[in-house]
């Protein structure tokens, strides 16, 4: 695991040093005249399915969209918090967050430790990710426009180096005590940054994922899932690094908290 | 330990999966969640864990503009399903009837039917009313549908997880929920089971409630 972390840090050292909210100028990048600040139009394609029903095409088409450079801070989650005070941490409704609810905060309308301002706001239910982009007039990302702007290589990526190894290293470190600032991992090749290796991140229709065994049937109920099926319709078994994102999705619930999940947004281009 | 962490999520995760949620049971959130809602009270939070909070307008099989909320007042039996589905929606309707059916009539009359349909683009409301009419629900039942913004908030808050799939048709989870008068989720049925359960005791008291 040793020679991963190192992979991981020569990755981050390589990814390009750019701090501005724009994308890296480049053939991949489509015109960014309908971009928003802070966002990237992510050029449209196709997504092969991760996990896939046999009844089910292998692939679909994602069209062009914008996505956030970066993970939203804390800093921003204030200002979204002071405009809709039914979102802050003592107001807000167990329905919409559980008790963990923005607990690194000081108060309800206050960060405290500065250190963390720029750092991806987290401890942040589905539902209050899920208003504070329609609040910016934007969307959360579908699992497949998220999972499909992750795959891109970090910029730079060494020659024979893979994406997953380098995912790998990062769940074999602890969480840091205080979450480093966004930016601070690799900027990927649609000049996203982060995408791993700081946060996971809420997606708008993560309860989409229902792992079980292979079936025709159209449905299924809580009671139909075998025991540890979970890999059987999974198309790349050796892309554990994926496993593990479905399967922490499949345990989620909208109103959860964790230290670990944030979100950025995204909108339609 | 992060990884211990994640490994211990996923083992919870297909853990979950492998428990057979046959029996009715009070859900373990919304048990302590009880208890929360009255102490949310106290601390400042706002309207407990009702899911009748979730905003926006639905319509009926009448063509009627409802919200949620306007369901309050009965015990609701409720379920989330789309009028196309061949295979499992049938069923859950039809045990949705069986725990109604099991009531005595001057509770039943007390205890409403909800249907909320995945798919919005062809559950018209004269599609619901068709559908109403072949599974022979009367007028205690709502067949809703809403935007697919708001049925992704309702599926997330009632934790049903589904998928649109190419051809159109859903894939999705089965369960029926049991709220009280207030939108709360009182319990869990699982709309293959043959049998209701306790759905009928849980549904009489909180109608007496």
């Amino acid at each position: 695991m040793k020679s991963l972390t190192i992979l991981f840090l020569i990755a981050c050292l390589l990814a390009p040093r750019k701090n501005s909210g724009e994308a890296l100028p480049g053939k991949r990048h489509v015109a960014h005249a309908r971009s928003a600040a802070g966002m990237v139009a992510v050029p449209g394609g196709s997504y092969h399915y991760f996990l896939r029903r046999k009844d089910q095409p292998a692939a679909v088409k994602v069209h062009t969209f914008l996505l956030d450079v970066n993970a939203v801070t804390n800093d921003e989650f204030l200002a979204f918090v002071k405009a809709n005070p039914a979102w802050a941490r003592s107001r807000v409704a167990r329905l919409f967050a559980d008790a963990g609810y923005l607990k690194q905060w000081a108060g309800d309308f206050e960060i405290g430790d500065d250190k963390i301002k720029n750092s991806p706001v987290t401890n942040v239910s589905w539902f209050a990710a899920n208003a504070y982009a329609k609040w910016k007039g934007k969307r959360l990302p579908t699992l497949t426009e998220w999972e499909y702007a992750a795959s891109a290589a970090p910029e730079g990526m060494a020659k024979g180096a893979r994406l997953t190894r380098i995912i790998l290293a990062w769940y074999d470190h602890p969480n840091p005590v205080i979450l480093p600032e966004v930016r601070s991992t690799y900027q990927n090749t649609y000049g996203l940054y982060d995408m791993h290796g700081l946060i996971w991140e809420w997606v708008q229709d993560f309860n989409s994922v229902i792992i079980q065994p292979d079936s025709s049937s159209g449905g299924t109920s809580a009671s139909s899932f075998a025991c540890a099926a979970g890999s059987l319709n999974s198309v790349n078994k050796e892309d554990y690094a994926a496993f593990m994102r479905f399967a922490f999705r499949q345990g989620l619930q909208a109103r959860y908290t964790i230290q670990s999940l944030g979100f950025r947004c995204a909108k339609d281009y | 330990m992060k990884t211990h962490i994640i490994l211990l999520g996923i083992a919870t995760a297909l853990l979950a999966s492998c428990h057979r949620q046959v029996a009715i049971k009070s859900l373990p959130c919304c048990a302590k969640d009880a208890a929360a809602s009255v102490a949310g009270a106290s601390d400042g939070t706002q309207g407990g864990n009702s899911i009748y909070q979730l905003p926006g307008m639905w319509t009926d099989q009448h063509e009627k503009q409802l919200s949620l909320s306007n369901l309050k007042g009965r015990p609701q039996i409720v379920a989330m399903i789309f009028t196309h589905c061949t295979s499992v929606c049938p069923r859950i309707v039809e045990q949705m009837k069986a725990i109604r059916d099991s009531l005595p009539a001057s509770i039943r009359n007390n205890v409403g039917g909800v249907l909320v349909s995945f798919d919005p683009q062809r559950d018209t409301p004269a599609q619901l009313r068709v559908f109403a009419a072949q599974r022979q629900l009367d007028d205690r039942w709502e067949l809703l549908k809403g935007n697919d913004d708001q049925v992704r908030e309702l599926s997330m808050a009632l934790n049903v997880k589904y998928q649109k799939l190419a051809g159109g048709e859903f894939s999705h989870t089965g369960n029926i929920y049991i709220l009280d008068k207030e939108g709360n989720i009182a319990g869990a049925v699982d709309g293959l089971s043959s049998s209701v359960h306790n759905a009928d005791a849980l549904l009489a008291s909180l109608a007496r409630k």
